[in-house]
């Protein structure tokens, strides 16, 4: 506790503060422009942070991170394009908001809820730090193979009203997820000789076609239309709302803190389990993906704690838990500093200053988002003539950004039509992107823990992989009583 | 009113649409006109890096950039074009102007292209500029494994051929053939296990434990060894590391393999003498600043510099290992 209040006089040295602000602000923008990624832009500032004082770089790096994960939500909920995997759930429940003219609210749950999630998951950080990095370590293959079967299974919960149609997007998904590369034998799979399919299909540009261009086309429908902002209590939580949005925000803390110690699982799992977690446990599921301000609450609280957790296996362990905490990483190289248990004890000030600016990070961002909050929700009811061609623009340019090329774009259209087809047929988007990020670390994880166990067996030695694989089954077999019970009921109602 | 609304909407649209422009912008390349030797370089040079921006690759070609940028007096820009092992961007600038403005920084990945039916790209396509870096490659466990030495391990690997288990990189990547020339070198046969993604992603199932050994880039398990957790065996150099002098190698420890990854840069193959003459002479300059050796030493790699003819020699020779080793797995 003392390192982290030495720490917090560090942070707020007027340098640091402003150099935290900096990068909070430039998290924020690239979060709202789809294409840049909290990645591309951090790796972009790694160089003009070399004149910086190592504390100095590293919490503005930090800022962008955070910063980003703040910002992915806007996008999200205004005009239903995510601009990162994390904020595809936010999509679900955010945008059917703002289409009632509660876009509001939904920005001002996710900043209260991002702020709680940061504030509790750095302060686990600074107080357990060490003694659970041993945590992470446990997560070999297997045991992450495991856990993307438990994510799968939480899929389910995302299906919609159809199981058939449920399945035909969650088999999609899968298969875009084939495309490519095999990350064990390195066989070039469906790529129909075209060199940018080897890599596989790209998940940004495929993300911003499947929502958000197909939501333009729709729009494009009927120009005329405004959506009107609804006078009545456009920022405020409905009385009912509060309880269950509260407890989102609390569950997702803790959530989002412990899947970010297990290395290589992603933004999106955490998010994505906060998200069935709520739906399961809420008295009015059949509210979720129309308008549940918990299911916006809980996913973008844990995904925005998940940062707090992901840092202590880079921190203690000198492990990097996703490609941003990577790039951080380099970071701390490029100023002299292997990250590792050692860099609490040679660089005290660095360590306890950079979190110490995650406290400071996430009040400004909550000062800058409850106002920004009620501006940014004004551009949901821009006239959708003057709206679609702004966003179409700024997609195009996000799709090419990703990678520089015009495949990108490509991608972005084809997904496009493809989503917009598919919004036509009442075929679910989310499970697409989903299983399409889950798909590529579940096959390779299998395929090591077959390597490594010499036969698929050797993964249930594991008593978590087990206990998470029991985990599943239990998930897939209650959904499926669930849905028979409904059809039965409803094949009843019908007879009356 | 109505009137009022549009008009703060339209601004709001304005500010948005020109921030997106202005970071947009940034990955633009310019339309290329045509120039004399002598007056190379004319305009800004671009280094497209066929890789995502942060990794090694990456920042290795921002410090060159901007040593380049100091020798040739004009601005270098690097641009990311992922994608396919590195095969979009190389195949970018086998077909962009062979004018000198457009430079490709290439790795190891150039020599498993054809072989592992990635891409037609073969070292042929290019005109080396020069190398900078070597990556080298080490074998490393886990501080509480049983072996203490490469020889204890090796000789363990003989007399139980497949038992030890040890992480990889993905099959035609780097590390997956480094350690495919440890078991030929060594005469073993140990249970590659691939995780792809980079050396590091190697790193986190030895540190749990989950395998026995890893091999990847020295870089990658620095952090682990600082932490106490890991332990290099042996590193695949001729010669001791000046960043690691407590590590032996793998060839003063009887294990005669001598391995690693390389980054170097070059046009396409019909750019003019005079230019590749002046990008080398210039490059040459690039690899002595100060920051650029820093950066090396941190991130367990050596200072490699080698000139155009020396480049094109080494990589056809790394080739060669490289083709021989891969065209006998079973793809």
């Amino acid at each position: 506790m003392w390192g982290l209040l030495n720490g917090l006089t560090i942070a707020i040295t007027p340098t640091n503060l402003f150099y935290c602000l900096i990068g909070c602000l430039v998290g924020q923008l690239v979060g709202v422009l789809p294409g840049i990624g909290p990645v591309q832009a951090t790796a972009l500032l790694i160089p003009l942070s070399y004149g910086l004082e190592p504390t100095t770089a590293i919490i503005m790096l930090c800022g962008i991170y955070y910063g980003a994960m703040y910002g992915g939500t806007i996008t999200s909920v205004l005009i239903n394009t995510p601009g990162e995997t994390a904020s595809v759930i936010t999509c679900l429940d955010g945008y059917p908001l703002a289409q009632q003219g509660r876009a509001g609210v939904a920005l001002k749950v996710a900043a209260i809820g991002s702020f709680v999630g940061g504030v509790i998951s750095t302060l686990a950080l600074a107080l357990l730090g060490p003694s659970v990095a041993d945590f992470a370590l446990k997560f070999g293959p297997s045991e992450q193979f495991a856990l993307m079967v438990f994510g799968m299974s939480m899929v389910i919960g995302l299906m919609g009203k159809s199981f058939i149609r449920g399945l035909v997007s969650l088999s999609f998904g899968l298969s875009l997820a084939l495309v490519g590369m095999d990350p064990i034998s390195g066989a070039i799979r469906y790529s129909f000789g075209i060199n940018d399919l080897v890599g596989g299909i790209e998940m940004v540009p495929l993300c911003m076609g499947l929502f958000g261009l197909s939501e333009l086309l729709v729009l494009v429908e009927d120009l005329n239309v405004t959506h009107k902002a609804s006078a009545l209590n456009s920022s405020t939580l409905k009385k009912e709302e509060l309880r269950p949005t509260t407890m989102a925000i609390i569950r997702g803390s803790f959530l989002g803190f412990f899947v970010g110690l297990i290395p290589g699982t992603g933004s999106a799992i955490p998010a994505l389990i906060s998200y069935s977690m709520e739906k399961s446990l809420s008295k009015h599921p059949d509210q979720f993906g129309k308008g549940a301000p918990e299911g916006v609450a809980g996913p973008e609280t844990a995904n925005n704690s998940y940062v707090g957790g992901a840092m202590i296996p880079l921190f203690t362990l000198g492990i990097p838990c996703s490609p941003t905490i990577a790039i951080l990483m380099g970071a701390f190289m490029m100023h002299g500093m292997i990250p590792g248990p050692t860099l609490f004890i040679t660089n005290p000030d660095v360590i306890w200053g950079t979190i110490a600016s995650m406290f400071v990070g996430n009040v400004i961002l909550l000062i800058l988002n409850m106002p920004l909050a009620a501006a940014w929700a004004k551009l949901a009811d821009i006239p959708n003539k003057m709206l679609c061609p702004a966003v179409l623009v700024i997609s195009l340019i996000g799709a090419y950004s990703d990678s520089n090329s015009m495949f990108g774009v490509g991608v972005m259209l084809v997904a496009g039509v493809i989503g917009y087809v598919c919004k036509k047929l009442d075929i679910p988007l989310a499970p697409i992107i989903l299983v399409f990020v889950l798909t590529d670390k579940m096959e390779q994880n299998l395929l090591q823990s077959i390597k490594i166990h010499s036969g698929v067996l050797g993964i249930l030695t594991s008593p978590i992989a087990l206990g998470l694989l029991v985990g599943a089954a239990a998930v897939i077999a209650g959904s499926l009583i669930m849905e028979i019970k409904n059809k039965k009921s409803s094949l009843l109602e019908g007879d009356e | 009113m109505k009137t009022n609304i549009t008009k703060f909407h339209l601004k709001l649209l304005v500010a948005i649409m020109v921030m997106a422009l202005a970071l947009g912008v940034c990955g633009i390349v310019s339309v290329a006109v045509a120039d004399e030797a002598s007056d190379f370089p004319g305009r800004e040079v671009t280094i497209i890096v066929p890789y995502d921006a942060g990794g090694s690759s990456d920042m290795i070609s921002r410090f060159i950039a901007s040593g380049l940028g100091k020798a040739l007096n004009c601005t270098v820009l690097v641009v990311n074009k992922p994608g396919g092992a590195g095969s979009v961007g190389m195949t970018f600038v086998r077909q962009s102007k062979a004018d000198g403005y457009t430079i490709c920084y290439i790795s190891t990945d150039i020599m498993t292209q054809k072989v592992m039916n990635i891409s037609d790209i073969v070292p042929e396509d290019f005109a080396f500029i020069g190398q900078v870096a070597e990556v080298p490659g080490a074998l490393t466990v886990h501080v509480d494994s049983p072996f203490k030495t490469a020889t204890e391990f090796i000789d363990y690997a003989k007399k139980n051929p497949g038992k030890l288990t040890v992480a990889v990189g993905a099959v035609g990547g780097a590390w997956h053939t480094t350690a495919t020339v440890l078991e030929e070198g060594a005469g073993v046969k140990l249970n590659k296990v691939s995780f792809s993604g980079g050396g590091a992603a190697a790193v986190t199932p030895l540190m749990g434990k989950h395998v026995d050994a890893a091999v990847n880039g020295a870089g990658e398990v620095l952090s682990g060894v600082n932490a106490g957790s890991l332990k290099i065996l042996g590193v695949m150099t001729e010669e001791r590391m000046p960043s690691l002098p407590d590590v032996p190698t793998l060839k003063e420890q009887g294990v005669n393999v001598v391995f690693g990854g390389s980054g170097a840069y070059a046009l396409p193959k019909d750019a003019p003498q005079p230019i590749v003459d002046k990008l080398s002479a210039a490059l040459s300059k690039a690899v002595e600043s100060d920051e650029f050796k820093d950066f090396i030493t941190q991130r367990g790699m050596i200072i490699r510099y080698r000139n155009t003819a020396d480049t094109k020699k080494a990589i056809a020779e790394q080739n060669e290992v490289f083709f021989n080793i891969l065209s006998k797995i079973d793809k």
